[in-house]
Parts: structure tokens; C-alpha cells; sequence
């Protein structure tokens, strides 16, 4: 198979898979969620048929035409970073869909789950593998759309749909700061095209040395920092909780949150080797990983505890993404892709043990769990690894990774000199404490330590194997990855290396290097940690306390302000807008038209009344027209319904009449047809509604109608009084070129009619689904009869 | 030029329409608005961009119709509309106009219908007719 088609299935397979999946439940039933899983393996393996040939360090390219007009195309740009994402996204999508089958209760709503599934993980393999910024943008708010819809799963839960809420309005909205940065990108280089950019030095050149530079770099780095919960932004990922677990294990830990350290990976070879690259990037890293690691502390659900501590990890990879130097402008990029993978496997497994732990043991609160241990051996072993590796313990993966971290952190110390040499990697091993300390309450909270029998069940038992088997494959992984580390660098960390920084890299990860400064700061961190961890609750304590004394100190505060504020001020305006009198929204109509007629009219003409008047008229059009204001009379003054519907049909059928005088026969067919429907809709009406209501008008308000009406009138006689008058149009009526055509290119006779269903067929197109509307209303309120009472 | 008397029929019609919508009930309303569009609809046909003597039925395939006007509608050179010169004459009514309004009668007719059912199904739901208690429904 051609890598590109592989590639473009790989994608769109996850969303036809989607359309089917209602259909296919009717008859898989529950089993529904194995047929997602194995669309998310057929994904999985379309990337692994392209993967050898990334491996050997090439790019595929291939791009077909999609909007030319805006010089938009569909395009596959798949280097070693897509491609482990693209691995990352199917492959944890397969463990998570196979999991879901023994956690999601048979009596959800399961196609909608595994339609949004589905749905996130083919976004999710297209934005890594676009090849231009407009079509990344597409699918980056399409991940941003599901996420909202998988956090929303639970409708009817408020917490739920607060925390769905705030995740579209961040993420989404700081999507489209990516896009004006994208667009500016454009202004600068001239083209949407990754590939172009990043395959063309002097581009690069040109975008570090233009004035929108820095501009161009807040606006992507926002959308990131959004999408990643970095910085600021972090708020919305602890709400994002509320998901079923295995979509906080698959979205919100190790996918869609990668989408921001994505990106950033992505546009490293155009901004990176700058200070404000590093000065942006690290500086929100570092400070998110302190600000989130410390904030995890006061956390008692085990799933907030994991949501703080993926946003410090995802930190850890910001910040080594941000390492750079003008001579080594990629200097932590391995470091941070080797975490990013880590990271997805450790952190799921942890994610999926707390779902396992709430599914048997009915609650995630970790002060009321403990002593699990005998119960749930298998799951205490699977969730130790996961969590140590987060802390960093060898021989485990994290343990790799995080020895990178605290080695690049020492050499951009260096660089920069100064009292940074010692604080940037204070910082890392500070980070790595707070890591360190949380992932070990984990596991003291959850397995160690005695059962609280007033909180727990008696029998807590293992889960079932769809849901240890998933968990424990993962922490093979970890384990896998940490002993044998050449496995993943050759494979998947090098060429996606080689992606980021434009050259050809070979690393070199043992578990054991000698004794280098790395080693020591990762004896400091155990120590520390341990020292912490034997004061952590009453740290813990101290957060609340802060917290309950100053509740400004936080974003969630100003969030809350500012979305219910906004409430208040839409439904002020909305207020204002809509006061709800029809009187006065007439008014405000009228009054627009008078104004609209009149200006023109008065601009125009210059006297408002033309001389050469023409009263010259038949007499038998001169006793329609009296008699068409007769009648007109007649259907306002008659107090009666029905005498006054006559009255107005009348009216209707004299219009009929005047059509033909003004020489329009089509016009007075359709009126004659379009007259008797509306009298016979009328009499049923008013046959069912009796007149119980008769307004009597006040002299005021009698004499400010007439008068508004008068006006009216008087506005309407002067605008067709000087309609003909040689106004001078910008250009003149399509009516010649219909007369001119009518035959020659339609075959039609009736220019009116050629005109309705052929030169204009689209408009009686749109004229037909008006009628189909209409009718559809009418049905629907008739119908909601029967269910009102 | 049009004829005045018809004009003025018009604005007439257009302001007997303007003071029933002003009314409180909403059976007076619809009326009035039917009135106010019958008003626009021969308002729209009677202002037809040229004035011609037959109805836009071309009868006379050999003919044509207008003989001598140069059309450009080349869309590549941005102009939307093809030129007629000033002072052509045609024997056509304008047939553009009377399109319009054709469709304009058709969903005339299905606002009609709708609001007519609304309001019966109001009347159904609150017993009344008059708007003004109805906002006092709503609050």
C-alpha cells in the first residue's frame, strides 16, 4: 500500500468507523466497544506500515488540492514526531477502547461513547500528520469539540457540564490565538505549508528577523499553553475530571493535552535558538511544573491528584522543549520527547488504575481509601510501577527521562551563567520532589497502610481481565522501555528527534552512565522527597487554609467572574435588545423604514411630489383600485373575524386583478392560488378561535396609530412616486440579459418562468425549503397539542 | 411612469396594514400584515426597472428581444451584471421584478399559514389573543 493512502485511512477510518458505530450496535450490542477497539488497531497498524520507512529518516509528503481559491490544500506531512504521536494515539486508543468494555456499565449510552472516541482519535491522528497550519487547525478544535462532548458524557451531572464548558472555552478559544498566529505565520512567508517552511532555511531566517516575530510566537505559544493547561490555563484540566476515567486516560493525559507540547515540538525549528523562545516556553514550563506539582498536595480524588500531576509533567516536557541556544537551538528536544512517550504510558496505567479502584472499591477519595493491598495484589503491583516511574525511580522509564531532564536542565544553566547555573536545575530537581512525593501518597493512600471498613466495601476484589489486562500491558511497557531503553530511542525517539531539530541524531540512554551530576541531583530528589512526603498533609492543611483566606489567589476565581459576569451582561443586553412588546419592535421597524425611504427620497428628489403627475387611468381599473381600498377599509374597521377575512381575501383577489393590468399573468395565477389557500387556512383558523377579545382603543393611542400609519403611507407614495425616476443604479438590471437569453439558452418563452426555475432554479430552490419549513412548524405546533395537556 | 392612482392605492393599502399590526390582537395583526404585502407586491411590480408594453412573453423567436443591445458578461473581468446602453428600448415589461415577487407571494403564503396556526394554537394554550397579556405571560 502507497504510505500516503496508509496514512489518509489511518485518519478517516476512526470517523467512518464513527457513522457505522449506531448501526452496528443494533446487532454487537455491549461488544460494540471491541469493534472500536480494533478500529483504533487497524489505525495503529496503517502507521506501522509507514513507520520503517520514517525510521529510516524519511518524510512522506503528498498533498492534493482542497480550497486553491485560499491556496489551501490537503496535505500528509509525516516525519518521526507525527509519527509517534500518531503511534500514541492508536495504540493507547486500543488499550483505552478494550478497557472501557469492562469499566462503561452496559446500561450507558455506549454508541455515543464509542462514536466520540472514535471521532477524537481520527482528529487527533490528523492534526499530527497535516501538512499545512489551516488543516492542523481544523482537526486541533475538532479534538477540542470531542473532548468537550467525552467530558459532557454525563448530561445531566452540573459538574460535568461546567467542566466540559470550561474546556471548550479554553481550549477552543485558545485554538483560534494559534490561528491568528498561523495567519500571521502566512503574512510573513507567504504560505499555510508546513513542509515549506520548515525545509527552507531562509524562510526560517526571514520569520526570526521579521517585526512579527514575537507576535506571531505569544499567539502560537497561547493556543499551546491552552490546549496543554499550561500556565494560566491549567484550570480547566483538573474540571475535565468529571470524564468517564478512560477518557481522562486517554484524552487528558495521554493525548489531547500532548496536542500543546505537539505543536510547540512542531514549530521548534522556526522560533527555537531565540531568547524569547526559551525565555517563553521554559519560563511557562518551569513555572506550571512548580505551580501545578506543589498544587496536587491538597487534591483528595485520586483522578484531581493525577490531572495536577500531568499538568506538572506536561511542564517537564514545555520546559525541556524550551532548552535552547543559539549554537544548540535543540538542546532539550530528546529529553522532552523521550518524557512525552514515557509520560503517555505511565500516566494512562495510573489513570487506569484509579478507574479500576473507584469501579471496585465505589469511591476516589484517597482519605478514604487505604489497605488495598491484600485485596487487589495484582492491581497494587501494576499501579506501584506506573507510580514510581512517575516519580523517577530506577530501572523504570521514568527514571531515563527524568535523568535527561535534570542533564539538559545543568548544561542550559550552564549557558546562560550567572545564578542561573544553579537555579534552573534547582528548579528541575524541585519539580522532580513534588513528583516524587505525590506519586508516593498514591500509592501509600490507595494500597498501603490499614482499610477504613467504614468507607469500604468488605470485599474489594480484582477487576475483571478487560480492565488488569490493558493496565498491566502498559506497565510492561514501563518496565520494558526503562530496561531495554534502546528499544524506543532508535525506534521512535530518534526520528522523531530528527523531525524536530532537521538533522540526523543517534543518542546513547543506559540505565547506568557513571556517576554524573544527574545522578546526584536524583539522590537529592528521593531524599527531599521522602522528606516531604513525611509532612505532607500538613502541607496539604496549609494549602486549604491559604486558600479559604485568600480565594482570590486564583484563577479559578477570576474564570467564575469573568463566564458568570458574562451571563449577567448578555442577559442585560438581551434585555435591552429584546424588551419583549411587539408594539415596540414595530416601531423600531417603521420607524428604520421611514427613515431609509425618506433620506434617499428627500437626497433625490427635487421636489418631492414630480410635476408630470399621471392621473390618466381606465375606468374599469379606477373602480378596482376603489374598490381594492374599500375593501382594505373594511378588513381594518370590521370588528367581526370572519366579515373581516372576506374583506381581505377580496383584497387579495383584487391584487390578482391589478397583476394583470400591470401586465404580470404568472403573478395573478399564483395570487389567485395563493389567495384562496390563505382565505380557506384563515376561516379554519378563526373558526376555532372566537372572538374573545375585542380591543377597545383609546382616543390617544387611535390618533398616534393614524398618525404612524399616515406617515407610513405618505413614506411609501413618495418612494413610488420617485422610484422611476432616474436614479441612477451602479450598474443595470440582469433583466436585459433574462430577456435577451430566455430563449436562446433555455428554450423557455415565459421569461418569468424561465427565470424561477432555470437562471434562478437555486432561489426557488431556497423558496421551496421556506414552504417545506413553514409546514413543518405548522405540523409541530399542531402535533404539541396532545403533549400539552 | 407608473400610474399616480395606483401609488397612491398602494400607500393606502400599506398604511391600513401599518395601523392593524399596531393592534393588540393578533388575528387584526396577521390581516395586517397580509394587507402590508400585498402593498409591497404590486409596489415591487409597478416599479419595474423599463416600462414595455407586452407581458415578458416572447413570442417572436426570430425577434428576440432586444435587437442591437451589447452584452459583456464576461465574469473574468469582474462585472456581474451585463450593460445594456442607456435608452435601449424593450418591448418587455421588466420580467425580473415579477420573479421576485412571485416568490415572494409563495412565502407570504407560509408565514401566513404559520402565524396563523401559532395563533390559534395560543389561543388554544392561554385562551387569548391579545399580545399584550401574552408578554405578561412571559414576565
Amino acid at each position: 500500500m502507497e504510505s500516503f493512502t496508509a496514512i489518509i485511512l489511518a485518519i478517516f477510518l476512526p470517523f467512518a468507523a464513527a457513522i457505522f458505530i449506531p448501526l452496528l450496535e443494533k446487532f454487537l450490542k455491549h461488544r460494540i466497544g471491541w469493534f472500536a477497539a480494533g478500529i483504533a488497531l487497524l489505525s495503529f497498524a496503517l502507521i506501522g506500515i509507514v513507520a520503517p520507512e520514517i525510521i529510516h529518516g524519511h518524510i512522506i509528503q503528498h498533498s492534493i488540492e482542497w480550497m486553491p481559491s485560499i491556496g489551501a490544500e490537503f496535505s500528509i506531512y509525516a516525519d518521526g514526531l507525527a509519527m509517534m504521536i500518531g503511534f500514541i494515539a492508536s495504540g493507547i486508543g486500543v488499550i483505552i477502547m478494550s478497557y472501557s468494555n469492562g469499566y462503561m456499565s452496559h446500561k450507558e449510552d455506549l454508541p455515543r461513547y464509542y462514536q466520540y472516541m472514535l471521532l477524537f482519535m481520527g482528529s487527533m491522528i490528523g492534526m499530527v500528520f497535516a501538512g499545512n497550519t489551516l488543516q492542523l487547525f481544523i482537526f486541533w478544535e475538532l479534538t477540542s469539540i470531542t473532548s468537550f462532548m467525552l467530558i459532557g458524557y454525563w448530561r445531566d451531572k452540573p459538574a460535568s457540564i461546567y467542566g466540559a464548558t470550561k474546556s471548550l472555552l479554553l481550549t477552543a478559544g485558545g485554538g483560534l490565538f494559534m490561528l491568528a498566529g498561523f495567519i500571521l505565520l502566512h503574512t510573513i512567508t507567504g504560505t499555510y505549508d508546513i513542509a515549506t517552511i520548515l525545509q527552507n532555511p531562509a524562510i526560517i531566517e526571514n520569520i526570526k528577523a521579521h517585526p512579527f516575530f514575537l507576535i506571531t510566537l505569544i499567539l502560537i505559544l497561547i493556543g499551546a499553553a491552552a490546549k496543554s493547561a499550561q500556565g494560566p490555563f491549567y484550570i480547566w484540566l483538573p474540571n475535565a475530571m468529571e470524564a468517564p476515567t478512560p477518557v481522562s486516560a486517554f484524552l487528558h493525559s495521554a493525548t489531547m493535552v500532548k496536542a500543546g507540547i505537539y505543536l510547540v515540538a512542531r514549530v521548534h525549528p522556526i522560533f527555537s535558538g531565540t531568547e524569547a523562545w526559551f525565555i517563553l516556553v521554559s519560563g511557562i514550563g518551569i513555572f506550571t511544573m512548580l505551580l501545578a506539582g506543589f498544587l496536587a498536595f491538597r487534591q483528595t480524588d485520586i483522578k484531581a491528584i493525577l490531572a495536577y500531576s500531568t499538568i506538572s509533567q506536561l511542564a517537564y516536557m514545555m520546559t525541556m522543549y524550551g532548552y535552547t541556544s543559539y549554537h544548540e537551538p535543540g538542546l532539550g528536544v530528546a529529553a522532552a520527547t523521550f518524557h512525552l512517550l514515557n509520560h503517555a504510558t505511565f500516566k494512562a496505567c495510573l489513570f487506569l488504575v484509579a478507574g479500576i479502584v473507584a469501579h471496585e472499591a465505589a469511591t476516589r477519595d484517597i482519605r478514604k481509601l487505604g489497605g488495598l493491598r491484600k485485596d487487589m495484589p495484582i492491581t497494587f503491583i501494576i499501579a506501584s510501577i506506573a507510580a514510581l516511574a512517575m516519580a523517577g525511580v530506577p530501572p523504570l522509564n521514568g527514571f531515563l527521562s527524568k535523568e535527561m531532564f535534570y542533564e539538559t536542565s545543568v548544561e542550559m544553566g550552564h549557558i546562560i551563567g550567572g545564578p542561573f547555573t544553579f537555579l534552573i536545575p534547582a528548579a528541575a530537581v524541585l519539580g522532580g520532589v513534588f513528583t516524587f512525593a505525590y506519586s508516593i501518597k498514591l500509592i501509600d493512600g490507595i494500597f498501603l497502610g490499614e482499610k477504613h471498613h467504614g468507607h469500604l466495601p468488605e470485599h474489594v476484589h480484582e477487576p475483571p481481565y478487560t480492565m488488569l489486562v490493558p493496565a498491566a500491558f502498559l506497565a510492561g511497557l514501563v518496565i520494558l522501555f526503562g530496561l531495554v531503553p534502546s528499544i524506543p530511542v532508535h525506534n521512535i525517539i530518534e526520528p522523531t528527534t530528527a523531525g524536530i531539530v532537521l538533522e540526523e541524531v543517534h543518542l546513547h540512554v543506559k540505565l547506568w552512565h557513571g556517576f554524573t551530576p544527574a545522578l546526584f541531583m536524583t539522590v537529592i530528589t528521593f531524599i527531599a522527597g521522602l522528606t516531604i512526603y513525611t509532612r505532607y498533609d500538613s502541607i496539604a492543611a496549609w494549602q486549604d487554609k491559604f486558600n479559604a483566606r485568600y480565594p482570590w489567589i486564583s484563577v479559578n476565581y477570576y474564570y467564575d467572574r469573568i463566564v458568570d459576569g458574562a451571563k449577567g451582561s448578555a442577559k442585560g443586553f438581551a434585555n435591552f435588545t429584546q424588551p419583549g412588546s411587539i408594539k415596540l419592535y414595530i416601531y423600531a421597524i417603521l420607524f428604520l423604514m421611514v427613515i431609509l425611504f425618506a433620506i434617499p427620497a428627500f437626497m433625490m428628489a427635487t421636489q418631492v411630489f414630480p410635476a408630470n403627475l399621471n392621473f390618466d387611468i381606465p375606468p374599469y381599473e379606477a373602480l378596482i383600485l376603489t374598490l381594492m381600498v374599500i375593501a382594505s377599509v373594511a378588513a381594518a374597521t370590521l370588528h367581526r373575524y370572519l366579515p373581516a377575512v372576506i374583506a381581505l381575501s377580496a383584497v387579495g383577489y383584487m391584487v390578482s386583478l391589478v397583476f394583470i393590468y400591470l401586465k404580470a399573468p404568472d403573478l395573478a395565477l399564483t395570487q389567485v392560488l395563493v389567495e384562496t389557500l390563505a382565505t380557506i387556512i384563515f376561516l379554519l383558523v378563526i373558526a376555532r378561535v372566537p372572538q374573545t377579545f375585542k380591543e377597545k382603543i383609546p382616543k390617544t393611542t387611535l390618533i398616534r396609530d393614524i398618525g404612524i400609519s399616515f406617515t407610513v403611507a405618505a413614506t411609501v407614495l413618495v418612494l413610488l412616486l420617485n422610484a422611476t425616476k432616474g436614479i441612477a443604479p451602479p450598474f443595470e438590471s440582469l433583466s436585459h440579459y433574462f430577456l435577451e437569453n430566455s430563449v436562446k439558452l433555455a428554450g423557455g418563452h415565459n421569461v418569468v418562468n424561465v427565470i424561477l426555475v432555470d437562471f434562478r432554479g437555486y432561489d426557488t430552490l431556497g423558496e421551496i425549503s421556506v414552504l417545506c419549513l413553514a409546514a413543518l412548524g405548522v405540523y409541530n405546533l399542531i402535533k404539541s397539542r396532545g403533549e400539552g395537556e | 411612469m407608473n400610474n399616480t392612482i395606483l401609488s397612491i392605492t398602494i400607500a393606502l393599502i400599506f398604511g391600513i396594514g401599518t395601523f392593524l399590526i399596531l393592534r393588540r390582537d393578533i388575528i387584526k395583526i396577521i390581516i395586517g400584515l397580509s394587507l402590508i404585502s400585498h402593498a409591497v407586491n404590486m409596489l415591487i411590480v409597478s416599479t419595474g426597472v423599463f416600462d414595455g408594453e407586452k407581458a415578458p412573453i416572447i413570442t417572436d423567436v426570430h425577434h428576440g428581444s432586444g435587437s442591437g443591445i451589447i452584452f459583456t458578461d464576461k465574469l473574468s473581468e469582474g462585472i456581474l451584471a451585463p450593460i445594456a446602453p442607456s435608452g435601449v428600448e424593450t418591448p418587455f415589461v421588466d420580467p425580473l421584478v415579477q420573479a421576485l415577487v412571485l416568490t415572494a407571494i409563495v412565502i407570504s403564503l407560509a408565514t401566513t399559514a404559520f402565524i396563523l396556526i401559532l395563533a390559534y394554537r395560543i389561543h388554544e394554550e392561554y385562551g387569548t389573543t391579545d399580545v399584550r397579556k401574552l408578554r405578561r405571560l412571559w414576565g
